[in-house]
């Protein structure tokens, strides 16, 4: 870590005439890695990187610049460059900048950091998990189980005097299943991970995601092409909070609302929603994959409400954008490392659970979709249309659950379908991921209830019964 | 630079020749401009400069890896004892071996013109996309974003087999995000450009190619759903290349995880279809003198009229078909071990123009965007994603269309091609023409 005094000094020296915010960001990462793949370790490794990122905003125009040299000369070197950018002249304080520690309201306790367990130890999770895929079924023909983790610590200091150091760490685990069977591959995949060290291990059962995996992948085999049409989809909670995420929270980015690039420009306190969809994006949710303390501009991470009985009721902020529109910051201004800028960017985002029992909501749909895992997905923030890959997909018949379908999307209109729910289950299930945006990855957590949406365009290869 | 990173390559080396294992130095050095334009103003710039070392030992067959940025004495044999430590929980592997030293062709990839070109002059360009981009049309409304970047680069590779390889480059780039809106709706558009050589950066092409994309996409319908011809514009085809190119990558062939397995001289594609992979174009923004692993770069004909011949090795794969690499080894960067890539990817353009593509299909739709495309399964084939376009009725482009997906399997869409036009493009590492595919799925209404 560098020395408090130091950042202050470059903090100050960065300064000119006329500037908005100096802010500097230190990383400090650590990251393995465990890859097994063909019944194999096949690549495990791990690295240290150490960076800052200088950042001067002057009329929401930013300067960034970013170095691995943490010396005083490489940083008042990167602090050089930063300052021109605005062909500043040197300015100095009426005071020195005093930095002053800012207090989170949110902490998370770790048990076993990541450089505190053996490689040796978490080897043989993964070799484990890996054997667990392998029993399922004589038709899996591949494996690959990854763990990762990463330890990071920050220091965030600024032209206001705010002071941050914060501690992350993360784990991940992933498993894909590949099976075969005259000819068809089919493919299973589970992931799990948390704002926490190993003691993930506590809460996920890793040989059962294996198994889980695996038993889909198989399962999959025997799937029928998917129907192509309109038809009510209802969407487990397993089925985590993707939908929500892609279709929803992009679009109520307060960078991408100033620049008129969401649908859910100029609503608030309309309806945007059902009745029944309440939103809430929220950091605060225990050692979830997009918790945190503090954001990466220093502010800390909280609860926000966005939809409320589907009126919509705040955007998400990150410093500059909360200033624009006379807000403050909620806490949303995130960043993959030091090598990139903060931008607004969802943490925890979920549709908050209803009222509507699970399985009543599957009786009561006489033809339908059902959807249990999402895949990756896409959307257009500016006319809200989207599309997502259906991992695990079955029909519903006369509110019976019938057989898998494959190769499914679903492609709608973000805000239409959130229009078009009329069945909120009292469940809630999580995914997590990392979400893209201006080529920056963030961890993210995704949840939901049981949902239904009275109508989406399913996209598949089979025609829908009456087309 | 040259000399620095080869001081730090030397030390990596003797210090785990000392500690008597075998070893591959990757050191990279990295400067990155970008500018980010809104409205003539500069919203974003951002300079940044990168060094790094990767390591990579190899002991009795079990390889370590360990990655720094910090390329102190003391860090660099941290991080060599890192790679060896690690190395013990690997698996033996008879094929893991580094490749022998060898000879590099002669390709220019560095730009004066890039390099000595003003931060002015740059962010002129960047501004020159977006006025471009607005003169087209009065309804272009919003420009999310447009900008310029650019990277000017070195890589060095030695191992302790003596290899040793070192290559300088740049390139740059112009890009534009943009929505078009009219009283009932909003569209947007995207268009970008890499190139080696500064000079061929066409703000004036990328500007208005954008802005027709989401004019002609405004007011879009949805159809109905059912069997059609399709013809994927270049943008469009080169998302599509991404899937062949994960299939003809010889490490997911080799763990069953490619339709292409074993099929090596067969038919697997219309005989409308050539696919290039070429590492030694002087224009290709994929191209060097060597690969991730120092092995030189080279040009393949993966597929030509429809028959597979190769797929894509690095020394690993390579050693494991008992084939000579392709020079494919990749990485993205010093933080990571080389795995399989494709280089400049090129589907091959055809001879007809655009326009003929499009002659005589009485029912077809013009693919111009397409959502979801990661969601397409290289192991299966499949693919169903969202899409964009134009209807084509009795030989002509009608109206727009949008909420429709396509679906169906690689295997079926590669037998299916039946044209290619001439109007071949790049984007980034790849390249292609529009295609027709003879018939899709599509799902609509």
């Amino acid at each position: 870590m560098i020395d408090r005094s130091l950042l202050a000094e470059v903090v100050q020296f960065t300064y000119s005439k006329g500037i908005d915010l100096v802010e500097i960001y230190v990383e400090e990462k650590q990251a393995s890695n465990i890859f097994c793949e063909d019944d194999q370790i096949e690549k495990v490794y791990s690295g240290r990187e150490r960076g800052a990122g200088i950042r001067v905003v002057k009329d929401y125009n930013t300067a960034y610049v970013y170095t691995n040299d943490l010396s005083r000369n490489g940083l008042i070197k990167a602090a050089s460059i930063a300052r021109n950018a605005f062909h500043g002249e040197p300015f100095t304080l009426p005071q020195p900048i005093n930095l002053v520690n800012q207090e989170a309201v949110f902490h998370i306790n770790y048990q076993r950091l990541p450089e505190k367990v053996a490689f040796e130890e978490k080897i043989q999770y993964v070799l484990q998990a890996n054997q667990a895929a392998r029993l399922v079924s004589r038709l899996i023909r591949q494996v690959t189980v990854a763990a990762a983790d990463v330890h990071k610590k920050i220091q965030i200091a600024n032209s206001i005097g705010e002071y941050i150091e914060d501690d992350r760490s993360r784990v991940r685990l992933l498993v894909n299943a590949v099976s075969e069977s005259k000819g068809i591959i089919q493919t299973g995949y589970e992931s799990a991970g948390g704002v926490c060290g190993w003691e993930l291990l506590e809460q996920v059962d890793f040989d059962d995601m294996a198994v889980k995996a695996a038993e889909f992948s198989v399962r999959m085999l025997s799937a029928k092409p998917a129907p192509a049409g309109r038809m009510p989809v209802v969407m487990s909670s397993e089925a985590g909070g993707t939908m929500v995420h892609e279709a929803c929270g992009h679009g109520l980015e307060a960078d991408l609302v100033q620049k008129g690039l969401s649908v859910y420009r100029n609503k608030l306190g309309v309806q945007v929603a059902a009745p029944c969809v309440s939103v809430i994006d929220d950091a605060t949710m225990g050692n979830k994959y997009g918790s945190f303390s503090f954001d990466d501009e220093g502010t800390p991470g909280q609860r926000t409400v966005l939809i409320e009985d589907g009126i919509l009721k705040n955007y998400l902020y990150d410093r500059l954008t909360a200033q624009k529109d006379g807000r403050v910051s909620t806490g949303n201004g995130r960043r993959e490392s030091y090598q990139h800028k903060p931008v607004v960017r969802m943490s925890n985002t979920l549709i908050s659970p209803g009222r509507d029992n699970p399985e009543e909501i599957i009786a009561a749909t006489n033809q339908g979709l059902l959807v249990k895992k999402m895949g990756g997905g896409q959307v257009n923030t500016t006319n809200g249309d989207f599309v997502f890959d259906v991992q695990e997909g079955y029909l519903i018949q006369d509110g019976k659950i019938k057989h898998p379908v494959r190769g499914a999307t679903l492609s709608g209109n973000g805000p239409l379908a959130l229009d078009n729910i009329d069945k909120v289950g009292h469940d809630l299930g999580f995914s997590i991921g990392v979400c893209g945006k201006d080529g920056q990855g963030v961890p993210v957590a995704d949840a939901q209830p049981t949902i239904r949406i009275k109508e989406l365009t399913v996209g598949g290869t089979a025609l829908a019964p009456g087309n | 630079m040259e000399q620095i990173l080869r001081t730090v390559g030397e030390k990596t080396l003797n210090e785990a020749v000392h500690r008597g294992v075998e070893a591959e130095a990757f050191l990279m050095q990295a400067k990155e401009l970008s500018i980010e334009i809104v409205e003539g103003r500069v919203e974003t710039l951002k300079q940044a400069e990168e060094t790094g070392l990767g390591i990579r030992v190899i002991k009795d067959g079990r390889t370590g890896f360990a990655f720094t940025s910090d390329l102190s004495d003391k860090a660099v044999k941290n991080a060599v004892q890192d790679a060896i430590s690690i190395s013990v929980f690997t698996t033996q592997d008879e094929y893991q071996i580094l490749p022998e030293k060898a000879v590099y062709p002669d390709i220019q990839l560095f730009d004066q013109d890039t390099a000595a070109m003003s931060l002015e002059e740059k962010i002129e360009i960047a501004r020159s996309v977006e006025r471009c981009a607005k003169s087209v049309d009065m309804r272009i409304s919003i420009i999310e974003r447009s900008g310029y970047d650019d990277l000017e680069y070195c890589n060095l590779i030695m191992n302790s087999k003596g290899l040793y390889a070192y290559e300088t480059g740049n390139f740059s780039g112009i890009y534009i995000f943009l929505v078009a809106e009219d009283d009932n709706d909003a569209q947007n558009g995207f268009s970008a450009m890499s190139v080696r050589k500064v000079k061929d950066l066409s703000a004036a092409l990328v500007g208005k190619e954008a802005a027709i994309n989401a004019i002609r996409a405004l007011n879009a319908r949805t159809i109905r759903s059912g069997r059609m011809p399709v013809i994927l514009d270049p943008y469009v085809a080169t998302r599509f290349s991404g899937i062949i190119a994960s299939m003809v990558n010889a490490e997911a062939v080799q763990k069953g995880k490619s339709m292409f397995a074993g099929k090596i001289g067969e038919q697997v594609a219309s005989p409308w279809c050539t696919i290039i992979d070429d590492a030694t174009l002087e224009e290709g923004i994929a191209s060097g003198l060597f690969d991730s692993e120092g092995v030189p770069a080279q040009k393949k004909i993966v597929i030509e009229n429809g028959i597979l011949y190769t797929y894509l090795h690095n020394t690993y794969t390579a050693q494991k078909d008992r084939v000579v690499s392709t020079g494919n080894a990749q990485r993205g960067s010093f933080r990571g071990l080389s795995s399989v890539g494709s280089t400049n990817f090129i589907i091959a353009p055809g001879r007809d123009n655009k326009d003929s593509l499009i002659d005589g299909i009485d029912r077809g739709f013009y693919v111009t965007e397409v959502m979801g495309m990661h969601t397409a399964n290289p192991i299966s084939g499949d693919f169903s994603v969202g899409a964009a376009g134009i209807m084509i009725e009795n030989g002509i482009l009608t109206y727009p269309v949008r909420g429709v997906t396509i679906a169906g399997n690689m295997a079926e869409f590669l037998q299916n091609i039946d044209a290619a036009a001439s109007n071949f493009r790049f984007y980034g590492g790849k390249g292609s023409p529009s295609i027709r595919i003879k018939e899709l799925s599509i799902a609509g209404e």
